[in-house]
């Protein structure tokens, strides 16, 4: 098996490298079809070697070179890497698909020769950072892997406002990278080798103060690229401004890179043990869930909102991660475990949803010309397929049954009102403030894609150029097409995703979390049963053994039962719940069919109070929508208001009446915008110096001169 | 509840002659009409007009009562009117026909924007400087353009309309927000219990910021189905064309034709004219309070007072055969007379609808949550009052304190005694009050004039070969009413001008529409108790 | 607040028991001329001369009157010495004169009818008499019949006004909004036959010239208890008017001013 694993992998980079030396040599139009077929191999190279990882159980290492003096460079591909590699790889296998039709937009105007090669050479390193094992080789990766990105964001770089948000990731990604690099080079000067494996071993040792200052390097460093706030200010630019495949893989795959690497760090090679840094953890996350989701109701340009929409998601999972860094802390392993498998869930989830909905955005923005929720509209009866699968993707993402959404944020809100275990009554009180804001988050998310989803495809539409669209190529459909079956197959079977993300995970998540959320009811023979005998009979009445002759598993309920001190009790059954939703469904449209089939239906015109004509200009815009909300968190968006009024004649007539508001960042007014105006008065400060003047040019360097002198003679 | 003093002005009718000689000499000339009591000044230099209509209603405190256009052989006669303490001022124009552009008086007299958008889509002629014409009496989606409908040479049975409506249409819309979108209401809605306004409510989703109504779908060219006919003809049309103030326009008709044939009427037509009058305020506040109390939703004081107003209605049917008082008046007097048994019982329904009034009154002061939707909702300050030139109640309620019964008096008003409320606030509140003491005034004026009824004479005969023009007025419930009458030398109408109340107060009305809750639309609407017929004609 | 509710329990019910039982309070309606005779069939020739709308005609000594061109002018009820006689009575809605007008509305609507309204150029006196049916005295809720705000849920269009030009296309929209099956009743004389407003640019003439009519309700205005009489019609619980043989109105069915009279 080891071979297979190492065969795929070589295999993918060959592909990848392949793919974009071919793309140079053969005509521009068919590289679309070129990226889309060496893209889908690649993926399909990576998810066989990541899933041979995953059922052999164990993991792949591989010495590649060594470097005198430094150290070798090495392949090592366990559990974790696998699993995020294989999440990876099916995103990417959807962008690249989505591909083949989506790039000819771009055929004449820019370079795809170019885009070809960066996009190949940025899943190559994304493959890169995952099965990396010493220290060297993966910042040399996450180097690679930040440029390529930063290409691909700045593809279309005549498009206003595209430079800026490309420079901002940058700038801002290689910050994180120095404080990421600071740390792991630290660690690795400690331990005296790069290497991944000697690294864990060795550093049980390390002292508390070298603890945290790893701990807040890499927690914010990779939080950078993750998109936890504060700094995560490049997003929101950043996402919408590059092609749409882009954004899917931005979203889908990079911010996870950024969760690996805080995983990889904080819970396998210097684990994270004091409760207060699961705290900062989890406020982080509670706070970059707010924010994030109180920016994307009011945004009114889609990809901005699916943008300020990822930040939610990625402070949802930080929010289990932080609850399972408190639980550990506490010696609750088995809650550690099932907040661990909640923020996997949910990580996993969020990839898979919000690749759609940016596949979904950019077929909109394509087809419809625009992507400003105040004129879209009406394009569910003109783009059907497209509406479903956004349909299928807003429903994930506003976390409603039987989508994957509703099964990782139960999980994440049940995991953070197990406030009874823990000791400390502050902790219990900051557990559930955590869990009313996430909430609060959900609700918000909900009014959010109701927003997103009504305003742009329900309705009338509210321009000529929404009126004009029409359903892309079967190529962009079958992608997202792809992805909504696959976001409803894990929110109906998470009786079967618990325990594969439990064995997948397992150099970080206990192995008891399984027995404790997914009960076997499917096995009849009663020992099998960690549950007292009259329970288990409460729940056979209930029909949890529905299916248990037929079904392969442990069973289709999902189920907590606390400790003797703590007895509580948490069940739900997607699966059973999806069952029971269809046949519902079934039946009533069945009964509805056949009481009304003898009626006949006309078609009339809208009824507006008789007016001649419904202009798009009368129906609610997606502004107005959202206003209460922005009314409500006025405080957080402090917006500045801009009011232009133009009259004629006197203050009785008016012929316009303007109001704009903008709005700023909450980070960017809190930190980046101070900072930004301190250096540049620095700098305005330093640049006194440059006055022109020979003399003084000439007393400088005498003066450093004999800066240098004294400093050598004194050292 | 105050009488607010007149504003300060040093000018008034005395003297208004010679400050027009200091300031304007040579670009006027001064007369007197045919009754000897109105001041005429006729404009002999057009560019003029602007400023003179500007002094007239600022320094001399004048109030704008409207604007005439008459079509004359070889000229255009364009008559704005202004009321002073006691009498009238007839600002003439006359510009040969060929000139179909006039300086336009908006600038300095807002009060004048829609007669000037009026007189163009039904003249044709154009006004200099107005921002904003067409589009309004006759709807641009449903008429060509340069129509010209009031013209002599137009025939009124002709059918010129688009079978279609004309889909490209576009209102004007003022909000440019990107968000921005305007809500329509109407000229359907309410169920139809409404009259047929449109109104697009300008909004990005928190508060209307904007709302202008679209009125003249009730437009049935009264003022051009007059002309030619008899005088007991058009008495009809102005009964007809707004019947819930139906015996003040007929009165105000008859008062014009009876000024201008030179005819008084008997003193006990005056005053059982008077008591009727005041019995149609009456039972027209009723429904103006009905209104108010189910735009926000008090079901028992809606019903309370929806019982007031059908028993007033009984009772004048009762009294006079028509619930809406029609048919009764007549140039020169009254077509019928009243028996002392009539005239009981109508002082019977009259006192028990006041108290009743008077018990509800007592019992909505005490309701929070019914003020709580009234105050401060549809503010009109007293600077936009006069600016807007408000009438009636609704100015009442924002410090215009003007009433015809008491600067004008007409009828038998001058043997009475009239108190007209007045308030500040400019609110709901305050104009549900002023509805609440007019209507305690309208029923004491009842038994005032009942009990001053001497016999005598209930009609005059019309003295013949009166040809001429003069302007009836009346204190109508909504508001000050004039009716301009000019008659050819064998009686008929030639020209016919109606200038309801509702018309002024309709033109300001986006004043109290602005920046507020969609919820107090309704009740905005309610606290005005505007008529669209009445404004449409 | 709770002094509203003791308000009106104490009140009591005041609402009129009508169809049930008939009703005659003082003032409920102006009346109607009917056919009257006179001395000589040069009095009824003057008698029928006085209408200024033509609806009064007279064949010797009787005069007829057509009460769909009526206009409650008075002025055959007092001030003239040639005066008709007058019934206090209020069931005046009848068939219009177009016999292409349907059955009324099944069984199902007896209890159970919302009324859509539309002034298409009213005067305002038809359109209070119409919202005096939900106040406490008549109280149409009583029979089941509701006043609706959106056509799309209503059984019955109720015209008030001549049809104005500009409400021409508003009101066909609301007619073609209505779904089957629905019925048009035109209330007052304008919306009969113009009134005095007749057949010009702006105005139709009479709802007949612009939509299809089943019952029509003469009055200007009628009263409240005529209006609720013609609903009743309109679900067949009450017989309509019936139409006198002989008409009186001009020869196209709208009523026009003379412009001759007194």
């Amino acid at each position: 098996m080891g071979t297979t694993v190492s065969f795929a992998l070589v295999l993918c980079f060959a592909l990848c490298g392949a793919g974009a030396l071919v793309g140079i040599l053969i005509p521009e139009r068919r590289i679309p079809s070129l990226l889309a077929w060496t893209g889908s191999l690649a993926a399909a190279a990576a998810f066989c070697g990541a899933g041979g990882v995953l059922v052999e159980g164990a993991s792949f290492r591989s010495q590649l070179w060594t470097i005198r003096s430094v150290g070798t460079i090495a392949v090592s591909v366990d559990g974790v890497s696998a699993f995020f590699l294989l999440l990876a790889s099916v995103v990417v296998l959807a962008s690249s698909l989505f591909s083949a039709g989506y790039l000819r937009r771009y055929l004449g105007h820019y370079s795809l020769r170019a885009f070809n090669a960066w996009y190949l050479l940025l899943v190559a390193s994304i493959v890169w950072i995952l099965i990396e094992g010493d220290v060297l080789g993966f910042l040399l990766a996450w180097e690679a892997m930040s440029i390529t990105s930063y290409l691909l964001v700045n593809f279309e770089h005549e498009r206003e406002g595209t430079s800026h948000a490309g420079y901002l990731m940058l700038a801002m990604g290689e910050a994180g990278f120095i404080a990421v690099g600071t740390a792991l080079l630290f660690l690795a000067a400690q331990v005296g080798t790069p290497d991944f494996a000697a690294l864990k071993a060795a550093l049980p040792g390390l002292g508390g103060a070298a603890r945290w200052a790893v701990f807040l390097l890499t927690f914010f460093g990779f939080g950078v690229k993750a998109g936890l706030t504060p700094v995560n200010s490049w997003l929101p630019r950043a996402h919408p401004a590059a092609p749409a495949n882009v954004s899917a893989i931005l979203s889908g795959v990079i911010l996870n890179l950024g969760l690996y690497g805080i995983v990889r760090i904080n819970f396998d090679l210097v684990p994270v043990t004091a409760a207060s840094m699961g705290v900062i953890v989890l406020v982080t996350g509670v706070i970059s869930a707010l924010v994030g989701i109180l920016y994307a109701t009011t945004e009114s340009d889609l990809k901005a909102l699916l943008a300020h929409s990822s930040i939610e998601n990625i402070g949802i999972i930080t929010m289990g991660f932080g609850a399972a860094i408190v639980f550990a802390a506490y010696d609750k392993p088995i809650l550690a475990g099932i907040a661990l498998i909640a923020g996997f869930y949910h990580l996993m989830n969020h990839s898979l949803y919000k690749a759609l909905l940016f596949l979904g955005a950019g077929v909109v923005d394509h087809q419809a010309g625009t992507r400003d929720l105040d004129k879209l509209g009406g394009l569910s009866r003109l783009m059907p397929y497209t509406a479903g699968a956004f349909l299928a993707g807003s429903l994930a993402i506003s976390a409603l049954p039987p989508f994957n959404g509703f099964t990782s944020e139960w999980l994440t809100l049940q995991s953070l009102l197990r406030t009874a275990e823990l000791p400390s009554p502050a902790m219990r009180l900051l557990f559930a403030l955590c869990g009313a804001g996430l909430a609060l988050t959900a609700a918000l998310a909900v009014t959010c894609f109701v927003k997103a989803f009504a305003m742009g495809f329900l309705g009338k539409s509210r321009s000529h150029q929404a009126a004009a669209a029409c359903d892309p190529p079967k190529s962009e459909v079958a992608p997202m097409a792809m992805l909504a079956l696959l976001c409803l197959t894990l929110g109906v079977l998470p009786t079967y995703v618990v325990p594969a993300l439990n064995h997948a995970l397992s150099p970080v998540i206990s192995p008891g979390a399984t027995a404790a959320l997914v009960p076997p009811f499917f096995s009849s023979n009663a020992a099998h049963h960690e549950l007292p005998p009259a329970f288990v009979a409460d729940f056979h009445n209930l029909g949890a053994q529905v299916g248990e002759s037929v079904l392969p598993g442990r069973g289709l309920v999902l189920l907590h039962r606390g400790g003797p001190e703590n007895p509580v009790v948490f069940a739900m059954s997607p699966a059973y719940g999806f069952l029971a939703l269809a046949l519902f469904l079934f039946t009533a449209w069945f009964v509805v069919r056949r009481s009304t089939g003898n009626r006949s239906v006309a078609r009339r015109e809208l009824w507006a109070g008789g007016i001649p004509h419904f202009l798009p200009e009368m129906a609610y815009s997606a502004t107005g929508f959202s206003n209460p909300v922005r009314v409500v968190f006025n405080a957080v968006f402090r917006p500045n208001i801009v009011e232009d009024t133009r009259q004629t004649v006197a203050v009785h007539f008016r012929t316009a009446i303007r109001r704009r508001q903008e709005n700023v960042y909450f980070a960017d007014s809190l930190f980046f915008l101070p900072l930004g105006d301190a250096v540049i008065w620095l700098a305005k400060l330093f640049a006194g110096m440059h006055h022109g003047r020979l003399n003084a040019y000439v007393a400088y360097s005498l003066g450093f001169l004999l800066i240098i002198l004294v400093v050598f003679r004194f050292s | 509840m105050t009488t607010a003093p007149a504003p300060p002005s040093h000018i008034n009718l005395e003297n208004l002659p010679s400050e027009l000689e200091a300031r304007f000499g040579g670009a006027v000339s001064l007369s007197k009409t045919s009754n000897g009591a109105d001041l005429l000044i006729n404009v002999i230099e057009l560019s003029t007009l602007p400023s003179l209509c500007k002094f007239l209603f600022w320094e001399a405190n004048g109030s704008f009562g409207g604007m005439i256009v008459e079509e004359q052989p070889r000229e255009w006669s364009i008559r704005y009117l202004f009321l002073f303490r006691l009498g009238w001022v007839h600002l003439i124009v006359r510009a040969p026909n060929e000139i179909r552009a006039l300086p336009s008086v908006v600038a300095g007299l807002h009060a004048a924007d829609w007669y000037e958008r009026e007189a163009e889509d039904l003249f044709g002629v154009h006004f200099e400087g107005h921002p904003r014409l067409g589009d309004f009496i006759l709807h641009d989606e449903v008429w060509g353009e340069g129509l010209a409908p009031m013209r002599k040479a137009f025939d009124v049975r002709q059918q010129r309309f688009k079978q279609q409506p004309d889909k490209s249409w576009r209102p004007t819309l003022v909000v440019q927000d990107p968000g921005a979108f305007a809500m329509p209401v109407g000229p359907v809605y309410e169920g139809g219990l409404g009259e047929s306004v449109h109104f697009l409510l300008e909004t990005v989703g928190e508060d209307v910021i904007r709302a202008v109504p679209r009125l003249f779908y009730n437009y049935r060219a009264v003022e051009k189905i007059a002309e030619g006919r008899s005088v007991p003809d058009v008495l009809l049309l102005a009964e007809r064309f707004s019947a819930t103030s139906a015996f003040a326009h007929s009165l105000a008709f008859c008062q014009a034709v009876e000024s201008a044939t030179h005819t008084e009427a008997p003193l006990r037509a005056r005053r059982l004219r008077v008591a009727l009058c005041e019995l149609e305020r009456l039972r027209r506040h009723a429904g103006a309070i009905q209104g108010i109390c189910q735009s926000t939703a008090l079901s028992v004081s809606e019903a309370h007072a929806a019982i007031i107003e059908e028993n007033l209605l009984r009772a004048s049917c009762s009294f006079a055969g028509h619930r809406y008082l029609f048919g009764l008046n007549t140039p020169g007097g009254l077509r019928r007379d009243f028996d002392e048994t009539g005239c009981r019982d109508l002082l019977a329904a009259v006192d028990a609808a006041a108290s009743q009034l008077r018990v509800l009154e007592g019992r909505l002061r005490y309701s929070s949550s019914f003020l709580d939707r009234l105050e401060d909702v549809g503010v009109i300050s007293p600077e936009s009052a006069r600016d807007a030139d408000f009438v009636g109640p609704v100015g009442r309620a924002s410090g215009v304190c003007r009433d015809l019964r008491r600067v004008c008096p007409y009828a038998a008003y001058s043997d009475y005694r009239v108190e007209a409320p007045c308030e500040q606030e400019g609110d709901g509140y305050a104009r549900l009050r002023v509805l609440f003491a007019e209507a305690q005034e309208s029923a004491r004026l009842i038994h005032q004039a009942i009990a001053s009824l001497e016999p005598g004479e209930i009609q005059a005969p019309l003295e013949q070969g009166g040809s001429g023009a003069a302007l009836g007025w009346v204190e109508a419930p909504i508001g000050a009413t004039l009716h301009w009458v000019r008659l050819d030398s064998s009686a008929r109408v030639e020209r016919y001008r109606i200038l309801p109340p509702s018309f002024r107060n309709w033109q300001g009305f986006r004043l109290a529409v602005e920046d507020f809750a969609f919820q107090d639309f309704p009740i905005i609407l309610a606290t005005f108790g505007l008529s669209a017929a009445e404004c449409d004609r | 607040m709770s002094f509203w509710f003791w308000h009106g329990l104490r009140r009591g019910i005041q609402s009129t028991r009508y169809p049930r039982v008939p009703e005659s309070a003082p003032g409920i309606t102006p009346g109607r001329p009917v056919a009257t005779n006179f001395a000589s069939a040069a009095e009824a020739f003057q008698a029928a001369a006085q209408c200024p709308v033509n609806a009064i005609t007279s064949r010797g000594e009787r005069t007829f009157v057509d009460l769909a061109a009526c206009i409650h002018c008075e002025r055959c009820h007092f001030g003239s010495s040639n005066t008709l006689q007058w019934d206090p009575d209020f069931e005046w809605a009848q068939l219009p004169r177009v016999k292409n007008a349907h059955d009324p509305l099944p069984g199902a609507f007896h209890r159970s009818l919302q009324i859509m309204v539309v002034d298409a150029g009213d005067c305002g006196a038809c359109l209070r008499e119409v919202k005096q049916l939900n106040n406490p005295l008549y109280n149409m809720h009583r029979l089941g019949m509701f006043f609706t705000a959106t056509p799309r849920t209503a059984d019955v269009l109720l015209v008030v006004g001549p049809v104005t030009t500009n409400m021409r296309g508003p009101l066909l929209k609301t007619y073609e909004a209505m779904p089957d099956p629905k019925r048009v009743v035109a209330a007052g004389a304008c919306a009969i036959t113009g009134s005095v407003f007749g057949k010009t640019f702006v105005s139709a003439g009479g709802l007949g010239a612009v939509l299809p009519v089943d019952l029509e309700i003469p009055g200007n205005p009628p009263p409240p208890l005529a209006i609720l009489h013609s609903l009743l019609v309109v679900t067949g619980r009450k017989p309509p008017l019936p139409r006198p043989n002989d008409r009186a109105a001009g020869p196209n069915g709208t009523a026009q001013l003379s412009s001759s009279g007194t």
